[in-house]
């Protein structure tokens, strides 16, 4: 990990040595003393170390590579370092922790929480060649006061996995992951999103601005169908081993575990409920104060990509904000209705969003598991 | 005769004992077999034979770096341990005084305490000192756990150890600190390699606390259960686990082999 | 007289010890251990207790002292729940464990075998191996299509469409590796209280006409109820407070006590507060039962060689 600190606070070894006396000698030939020194903190500022990445399972060096392959070719000294993250939260709880990535992804909901938060500076799309090919409705959700904060890159749903050999919903709805019929093969997702979701079914106009007896109603409402619940998960791959061992018929589940379990020749549905789904769209974020904000931008050009975001299509089953992307399965793009650019948004979906009461939520949340 | 058992008796027992000793066995025979398996899931039937998770986590450079990091945070903090506990241990086994009973109590206290609770004790304690945490907020919380450990470890063989040696040497004019690295410390020697090895073996398993206190960098329990969490590396993970788990049973074994017999030479 | 050479005289030598023995070295020695302690060990669950009321919190700055969150705490049906919950839990894996351990001990200490430390260190050893591991291996084993079920399938003692579900993620997998990985180390407080028994006791009770079983019943259990006690505490404090196990093992249902301390804290909205509260509610409980216990209990036989 010594490879992530700054470079101005880097204690000079002694090859650090030897090149600046290189380069000190050189450069007074050349220009005199005052250049000499200039050129000397040129070589100590330029950037160095391993990218620092913070970042979901499955986009990193465990099955992502081909999404920043570009970036490593040219920045081969510089591979990206990755610590997981389960969710934003998570990833809040780390950087508090004192863990400093260069670049970490939350999702469209958290963009103002983390513009505000003294977290993160904002990009230049100049730097970023790919950027022009992104779409404007995404990027535009990427903005707070006009900067642009995130960049969008992958997008899908939130939406209802399950066994079409094992269960028979009655409707098209949320309400199947609290169907009683299906008591100990259920698994529900650990993120406060659960009580939007419990919101969405509840007939509460707005989930993500509910007042204190709203939420209790949302909360009462996913204590009582606790026990339906085999697994809460954060980890999509445990979800993944247990949706493909059996073990659960129905969860909450992202468009990538629909492909990886028909991988698996399972027979599933990935369902769109009637409530509509909640759509996510990815954004990259820069650290503030990083001493990698070119290298870092070469990694987000990467991602941003033409081939990257017809891979990730292909291969994730998810969108990607590049526009020029197709996957090559009509199947597939069908499926993601990539050919709506509004896709992500009423009245296809709903777009995941600010809450600004997230900290009640999140309590609220905690006492739903504890129960 | 046997006043305790009678002889079907011993035979009920012994056939228990050996029962729950392949029972608590299995499981890790179990994983040594699937490190082997040519599979990505561990299940039956088998796959065929492979090398290639051992060889996977060999290249793994985040799991060397965690193993590295661990054997650190353990090798220091069980250098503290027996050294706090050796103090420790000789003024409860040598020296009479009142507050014997509540003191022990207190050095043994570790033991009693949760670990999430020791966990989050140091995490809100470094925060409101301004510690950051780090490699060297584990080892202190490392010395804390294991050195009851070390002081259950020292007490009976410093009881063994016949005090009247030491004295013979401090009559003979030797200091007290002479007398006790002349006489005790090499008689005691056994028992303290012994307590070394039982912090070092603690620390390098110990997960709840670390998770807590530890800054950016894993130990290896850290990335084992994020490797847990995560499972597209499991198999390489089960041969990881054969290898530490037979290491750390011979490690075991073969200290406490080791401390017996060096006890009974030295007498 | 003979001084010159480094050796006193009987007398001068009395003089010696009588003058340090009374000696100053004892603080100097318990110095260092018991301020480590007070620093590391103490000062930080004073620290816990500060949070718990609000002296302390997250963001620097004067805040006031207030009981609301134990107050909350106490009156909440959740937490209080959770924890009997936990308590059932671990009272169940404690009890069988125990039952499980005496017939070991009592084999290793009152067989007559002549292997008994080998024996008692070849029960031992795994738990000295790595936690972690050991839950993995059982993850491996319990799954749908894990070693049980697919075993099952394998030999057609199942069909392929009816695995025994329900083995993984649920209360039973928590309490099945919980009694795994403490069973090794709780059988041996009772081995030692067996092995410090008088075997001379055990020859009057036959002496005055008792059978094995009545010696068994009216000296021996009684006489090794310190261990039993001890082996009691052992399992059941720390697997009061787990959240490891349960959080790979235990699914919705296996949530524990321990993991909402951990949830309380690991989130990025975290309430160091509630989670202050839950933790020193657990910290007294196990204090007070130590205490309880502890007159049952005797260090020494705690001390294993």
């Amino acid at each position: 990990m010594a490879d992530g600190t700054d470079p101005l606070e880097r204690r000079l070894g002694r090859d650090d040595f030897l090149k600046l006396a290189a380069l000190a000698g050189g450069t007074t030939l050349l220009a005199g003393p005052a250049a000499a020194a200039r050129a000397a903190g040129a070589q100590l500022a330029a950037e160095s170390g391993r990218l620092q990445v913070l970042d979901w399972a499955g986009y990193g060096n465990d099955g992502g590579q081909a999404m920043f392959a570009a970036y490593v070719k040219k920045h081969p000294k510089n591979k990206p370092q990755f610590t997981y993250m389960t969710n934003e939260s998570d990833a809040l709880a780390k950087m508090h922790a004192g863990l400093k990535p260069d670049i970490f992804r939350p999702y469209v909901g958290w963009v103002k929480y983390f513009a505000q938060s003294g977290l993160v500076e904002p990009w230049n799309p100049k730097l970023i060649p790919s950027f022009k090919n992104l779409n404007p409705f995404m990027v535009k959700a990427g903005q707070y006061n006009g900067k642009q904060y995130g960049i969008p890159e992958d997008w899908g749903f939130d939406a209802v996995l399950y066994r079409s050999d094992k269960v028979h919903p009655k409707a098209k709805s949320w309400s199947l992951l609290f169907d009683e019929r299906y008591k100990g093969r259920i698994a529900w997702f650990d993120d406060l999103n659960m009580l939007v979701i419990a919101g969405l079914l509840l007939h509460i106009p707005k989930p993500w601005h509910m007042t204190d007896s709203q939420l209790d109603k949302a909360q009462r409402f996913l204590i009582s169908k606790k026990h339906l619940a085999r697994m809460i998960w954060s980890s999509e791959t445990d979800m993944d081993n247990a949706f493909a061992s059996g073990d659960i018929w129905i969860a909450y589940a992202w468009p990538n575990d629909w492909v990886q379990m028909r991988a698996k020749k399972l027979k599933v549905v990935y369902m769109r409920p009637k409530e509509l789904p909640v759509a996510w769209v990815g954004m990259l974020m820069l650290g503030k104060g990083t001493p990698r904000r070119k290298l870092a931008h070469a990694y987000a050009d990467a991602w941003s990509s033409t081939p990257s975001a017809k891979w990730l299509e292909n291969n994730y089953g998810y969108g990607h904000a590049n526009i020029k992307a197709r996957p090559s399965s009509s199947d597939l793009l069908r499926a993601l209705q990539l050919t709506n650019p509004k896709a992500v948004t009423e009245p296809n979906a709903h777009l995941d969003r600010d809450i600004p009461r997230r900290a009640v939520y999140a309590r609220k949340w905690e006492e739903v598991k504890a129960s | 005769m046997n006043v305790a058992l009678s002889r079907r008796g011993v035979w009920l027992l012994r056939s228990f004992f050996a029962v729950v000793v392949i029972f608590l066995y299995a499981p890790i025979a179990l994983l040594v077999v699937f490190s082997f398996n040519n599979s990505q899931l561990p299940s039956f039937p088998l796959s065929g034979f492979t090398l290639h998770w051992y060889h996977q986590f060999l290249v793994n450079a985040d799991l060397r770096s965690a193993l590295g990091t661990s054997a650190l945070v353990a090798a220091i903090s069980s250098v503290g341990a027996v050294l706090l506990g050796v103090l420790a241990s000789i003024a409860l086994v040598r020296r009479r005084f009142r507050l014997k009973s509540p003191v022990s109590a207190l050095l043994l206290s570790p033991l009693v305490i949760p670990y999430v609770v020791f966990g989050i004790s140091l995490l809100l304690f470094f925060h409101a000192a301004g510690i950051p945490r780090s490699v060297l907020t584990v080892v202190i919380g490392h010395i804390v756990i294991s050195l009851p450990y070390t002081i259950l470890v020292l007490m009976p063989r410093l009881q063994q150890i016949d005090v009247s040696l030491e004295e013979a040497a401090y009559d003979l004019g030797a200091s007290r600190l002479r007398a006790f690295r002349s006489v005790t410390l090499p008689l005691l020697l056994p028992a303290v390699v012994s307590a070394y090895l039982i912090a070092f073996t603690t620390s390098f398993d110990e997960y709840a606390v670390a998770s807590f206190v530890v800054g950016t960098r894993s130990t290896f329990p850290i990335f084992l259960y994020s490797a847990l969490r995560f499972p597209n590396q499991l198999p390489q993970v089960i041969a990881v686990a054969v290898v530490v788990i037979s290491v750390s049973l011979v490690v075991v074994i073969g200290a406490e082999v080791g401390r017996r017999v060096a006890e009974r030479r030295l007498g | 007289m003979g001084r010159g050479q480094g050796v006193l005289t009987v007398s001068e030598a009395q003089a010696r010890r009588r003058r340090l023995r009374p000696d100053f070295t004892t603080p100097g020695l318990l110095g260092l251990p018991l301020a480590w302690l007070a620093v590391f060990f103490l000062v930080p669950i004073a620290i816990v207790g500060l949070y718990s009321v609000g002296r302390l919190t997250l963001d620097p700055g004067p805040h006031t002292v207030t009981l609301a969150a134990w107050r909350e705490f106490l009156h909440s049906p959740i937490y209080l729940k959770l924890f009997w919950k936990s308590v059932k839990m671990s009272l169940v894996v404690s009890v069988i464990v125990v039952a499980l351990a005496y017939p070991l001990a009592y084999y290793l200490a009152l067989s007559g075998t002549k292997r008994k430390y080998v024996l008692l260190l070849l029960l031992i050893a795994p738990f000295l191996t790595s936690y972690l591991l050991r839950v993995l291996a059982w993850k491996v084993i319990l799954g749908n299509q894990g070693v049980i079920n697919s075993f099952l399938f394998w030999t057609g003692l199942r069909s392929p469409d009816h695995p025994i579900s329900q083995l993984l993620y649920s209360r039973f997998a928590v309490m099945l590796v919980l009694g795994y990985i403490w069973l090794p180390f709780v059988a041996l407080p009772i081995f030692v209280t067996l092995e410090s028994l008088d075997r001379r006791l055990f020859e009057a009770a036959t002496d005055l006409g008792a059978t094995r079983w009545q010696t068994f019943r009216r000296v021996t259990l009684p006489l090794s109820l310190p261990g039993v006690f001890a082996a009691f505490l052992f399992v059941f404090i720390p697997t009061l407070g787990e959240f490891v196990t349960p959080s790979l093992v235990g699914g919705a249902s296996g949530y524990m006590y321990g993991n909402q301390i951990v949830d309380l804290f690991g989130t990025g909205f975290p309430d160091w507060q509630t989670g202050s509260v839950l933790a020193l509610f657990l910290l007294g409980v196990v204090a007070v039962l130590t205490i309880v216990f502890s007159r049952f209990l005797q260090t020494r036989e705690v001390t294993a060689g």
